[in-house]
């Protein structure tokens, strides 16, 4: 037989099979450009001229490799989905006289038509919008350039290595399922005699734990560092807990119900309750899918969306002020030289400084152990009852807050910022001190420590006293002197500022060691860099998310419209109105396609804690903006959501009334 | 008054695209009394579905008219005829058509749970008609978990739970081993002594045997009918034998 021979039944397979054929061909159309934009961003030559353009290249190159491992996955279980289908089809070519190896071959026609077709559109089109990608991106990361237009050959090649890779592991993979099959088992429908589930305790119980766990980390982890160190953790655990209750918890709830016979034995429920343990046998998986993509989409989108929108806040809350000079181990009379230093440049360049934040201080990590606070090291970082001390003394306190205190030895004032301390008496390793006053204000309080759990302002009577701390902490060692922290604002021009930063780095040694100077102004376009790279991968992904899920309830609806036709014809013979057989599958079909999205918001509620903390890393203290821009998601998604449904719903209620 | 009368029934298919039509049925008459094990005969594709389907409401025929009890079932609002087949009428399937998704308890409490029936009262009418049929063991399995004859003794039971005024069979033999064959046919005979009417399509002479009487349909139209009366088994046979003989010659209607 001739290879024209078998391109023609393999092209005909494809057209007879439009119905799944298509989506699947524009998920790879639309994975494959995707995946090309991605690569093509993070080689551009134009992103080059980005500040701060190597955290922005990672982050790019992040995103391909994101798209890249998901379109495997993704492309592949589709696939897994199709050639199941199928499987009758090949049977009955088998039956009619075709060997196996005349099926691999028709079967490699199959896919050397989809695949060249789905990669060559794809990169096509990935070519085509990739001009509009790269002026979103330079929008969103507040870029003014724009050059001419680039086609990296290397894009083009990994994308066609990568999906080239993809459609021949899918080959293989249907190749084996045809050889593995006997033909009499091709033949044989793919839902004749479907089994009724088990009731799986074991999976429900290990679900409702892990969910139960997961749930329990996001609701409990107070310190940011904790949470970044546990969020992986705790979403493995929810992701374990949805497969599992999706798959099997679902169907000893359903099991339940049918026990009560008060419950099930009534005409509106009888055929839902049998009818959906039958519905999430074949489903779940799907389903699960479906709310995990879902919980992804949206938090991704409103993390890097409010954290786009707050970047403003961000940088003030990284940088308290717009420059800013800090030194470790600076005796007193050093300080005064320093703050005369900084002065002199700061004329140098005709500036001006106002809001000037000038103390000296420690910083003690210390983790409460019953009553007493003692020494955390490092590591102490990670714990969520890590407490963080900054001791300054009265006499910069005074200076500051324009007061006249004075303590005696055993007496302090604190400010807490993060975490209450209660009573009037505070012991650090036996060292006791009483609290004179809970300040409930504090001018330099910005300072960025919001990343640990606890936090506080410690004011005492003088170095001396912070030295007995240091050696009750730390037992004997030298603390050598405070450090020093010097911050202002300035009207001055960008320009001017930036140029500040460099001067005072390039000066600050002579007067110094260990000093450190940082500049809000200087920093700004590197955070537009990587808080807008950040978003615009948010939208990316969840563009690419929202495909897949879109595919998934569409493949679903199909399936269920073919086996559902079925189970409608018979209840039709035995009695069950059209009006009441539609109620009933109206509703189940509804239940099945909210369950997801219900579940997703659930996730979302639980996560949102521990999401605010994670937040905090990234500088945004603003739970308010968070909180709105998920709503603002959630919305948005639920509506797309709907509409889809609406969507392949009409294709369902189509197959089945056919 | 007869419990069941076909007048006239013609019906012709239009496929989709209009162009081709298919007269399946020319001009059927007759009429079904209370208490009657009537079968029906006829070669495949004659119409004897057809016909089932018009008589249980479920298509609408081109002309003619079904009365049961006097009453057109045809004149019957679309939104309770559902309500009438499930009161009135009983259906036996070639393909059985139980649910895979309930168990053989479930499937034939389908009906009477549809008519708003307490548990209690379900099982109360399931215990004895479980017990005649035999799949008092069966109850709790699932469809695919049992042979073919006693799937269908359970789709027997699902029709005969309601109590209809006529049970509708279409080739209740067909999918099964002639084992299952013999044993559901005594049953039809046992239940059918007991005063249940039976019209039944088939195209096994065995089970046309059973029936107290024998119709024949061909190219959409009565062709001729037997009265078993005071025959024996085999003399039944052998002249439902000789009138399918002539209908496949192509012999013209006689007696
Ligand atoms: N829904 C339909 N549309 C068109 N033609 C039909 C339809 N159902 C049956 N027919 C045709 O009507 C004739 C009688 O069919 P049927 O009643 O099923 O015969 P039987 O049950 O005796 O084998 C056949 O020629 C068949 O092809
Ligand atoms: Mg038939």
């Amino acid at each position: 037989m001739s290879r024209f021979f078998y391109g023609k039944i393999a092209l005909n397979n494809i057209k007879r099979n439009s119905k799944t054929y298509i989506p699947f061909i524009l998920t790879c159309v639309g994975a494959v450009s995707l995946f090309y934009n991605m690569y093509f961003l993070s080689v551009a030559k134009d992103i080059g001229s980005v500040s701060d353009n190597r955290s922005l290249r990672l982050i790019l190159r992040l995103g391909a490799v994101v798209v890249g491992i998901f379109s495997l996955i993704f492309l592949f279980y589709t696939n897994s989905f199709l050639i199941k289908q199928r499987k009758k089809e090949f049977g009955l070519f088998n039956v009619l006289g075709m060997e196996k190896k005349h099926i691999a071959r028709v079967m490699f026609y199959e896919t050397l038509m989809t695949g060249t077709g789905g990669i060559v559109t794809g990169v096509l089109l990935g070519i085509l919008v990739s001009k509009l990608m790269i002026l979103l991106l330079l929008k969103i990361v507040k870029f003014k350039a724009t050059f001419g237009f680039e086609v990296p050959v290397e894009a083009i090649g990994a994308t066609v290595i990568l999906f080239g890779a993809i459609f021949i592991l899918n080959l293989v993979y249907n190749y084996s399922q045809v050889h593995r099959t006997k033909p009499a088992e091709l033949l044989k429908s793919p839902n004749l005699g479907e089994r009724e589930p088990k009731t799986k305790w074991f999976a429900t119980i290990v679900g409702v734990l892990s969910l139960g766990a997961g749930y329990y980390i996001a609701l409990t982890t107070e310190s940011p560092l904790v949470a970044l160190n546990i969020f992986f953790f705790a979403v493995i655990l929810v992701i374990i807990g949805t497969y599992c209750l999706f798959t099997a918890g679902s169907i000893a709830f359903l099991k339940m119900l049918r026990k009560n016979k008060k419950y099930y034995y009534r005409a509106n429920h009888f055929a839902s309750v049998s009818g959906m343990i039958y519905r999430m046998k074949q489903n779940a998986v799907g389903l699960s899918n479906i709310c995990i993509l879902s919980t992804a989409v949206i938090i991704m989108l409103s993390t890097t969306f409010s954290l786009y929108i707050g970047m403003e806040d961000e940088l003030r809350n990284r940088y308290p002020r717009n420059i800013m000079v800090s030194a470790r181990n600076v005796p007193a009379e050093k300080a005064e030289e320093l703050n005369r230093f900084i002065g002199e440049q700061v004329e140098s360049v005709g500036a001006n400084q106002k809001n000037i934040v000038y103390y000296r201080y420690m910083s003690f990590i210390v983790i409460k152990s019953g009553q007493e606070y003692v020494f955390g090291n490092s590591a102490g970082y990670a714990y969520n009852n890590s407490v963080l001390f900054t001791f300054i003394t009265q006499e910069d306190y005074n200076r500051m807050e324009n007061a006249q205190v004075s303590l005696d030895d055993n007496e302090m004032l604190l400010y807490a910022v993060k975490g209450k301390i209660p009573g009037d008496d505070i012991s650090f390793n036996g060292l006791k001190f009483s609290i004179r006053e809970h300040l409930s204000s504090f001018s330099i309080y910005e300072q960025s420590s919001s990343i640990l759990a606890q936090s506080n302002y410690a004011v005492v009577k003088d170095t001396k006293t912070i030295r007995k701390v240091y050696s009750a902490l730390n037992g004997d060692g030298d603390m050598g002197e405070l450090s020093y922290y010097y911050g202002f604002d300035t009207d001055a021009e960008k320009d001017t500022q930036i140029e500040l930063v460099r001067i005072l780095r390039q000066k600050l040694g002579n007067v110094t060691k260990d000093g450190f100077v940082e500049g809000a102004e200087h920093e700004r376009d590197g955070f537009y860099t990587i808080y807008g790279g950040l978003f615009f991968l948010g939208i990316f992904l969840g563009l690419l998310f929202i495909m897949a899920t879109v595919l998934i309830i569409y493949y679903k609806q199909i399936a269920e419209g073919f086996d559902d036709r079925d189970r409608f014809n018979i209840m039709q013979k035995v009695g069950m109105s059209r009006k009441e057989i539609w109620k009933s599958v109206r509703s189940q079909v509804l239940t099945v396609f909210f369950i997801p999205l219900g579940a997703a918001i659930v996730h979302l509620a639980f996560a949102f804690k521990v999401i605010t903390r994670l937040l905090l890393i990234f500088n945004l203290t603003n739970i308010l903006l968070y909180a709105g821009c998920t709503l603002l998601v959630v919305f948005v998604f639920a509506v797309f959501y709907t509409a889809v449904y609406s969507l392949t719903a009409r294709t369902y209620y189509r197959i089945v009334s056919a | 008054m007869p419990l069941l009368e076909v007048k006239r029934l013609k019906k012709v298919y239009t496929t989709r695209f209009g162009g081709n039509t298919v007269q399946a049925l020319t001009n059927v008459s007759f009429t079904v009394e209370k208490g009657e094990f009537t079968a029906i005969m006829g070669e495949s594709g004659s119409g004897k579905t057809t016909l089932l389907n018009l008589i249980a409401a479920f298509d609408k025929p081109t002309d003619g008219e079904v009365l049961l009890n006097g009453k057109s079932i045809h004149s019957i609002r679309e939104d309770e005829i559902a309500a009438f087949r499930r009161d009135h009428l009983g259906f036996v399937f070639q393909d059985f058509n139980l649910l895979d998704t309930f168990s053989i308890q479930d499937n034939i409490f389908l009906p009477l749970v549809l008519a708003g029936k307490s548990y209690e009262e379900m099982n109360r009418e399931l215990a004895p008609i479980a017990k005649i049929l035999g799949i008092s063991d069966i109850l709790s399995k699932f469809p695919y978990e049992v042979s073919g004859g006693q799937k269908q003794r359970a789709a027997i039971a699902r029709a005969l739970i309601t109590r209809p005024e006529i049970i509708l069979a279409d080739e209740p033999t067909g999918a099964l081993d002639s084992h299952a064959t013999e044993s559901l046919l005594k049953l039809f005979s046992e239940i059918n002594k007991a005063g249940q009417t039976i019209l039944m399509v088939t195209h096994s002479i065995k089970a046309a045997c059973h029936a107290g009487r024998v119709l024949f349909i061909k190219d959409g139209e009565l062709f001729h009918q037997l009265y078993r009366g005071s025959q024996l088994n085999a003399e039944m046979y052998q002249k439902i034998t000789d009138t399918l003989t002539m209908i496949a010659a192509g012999g013209e209607r006689f007696e």
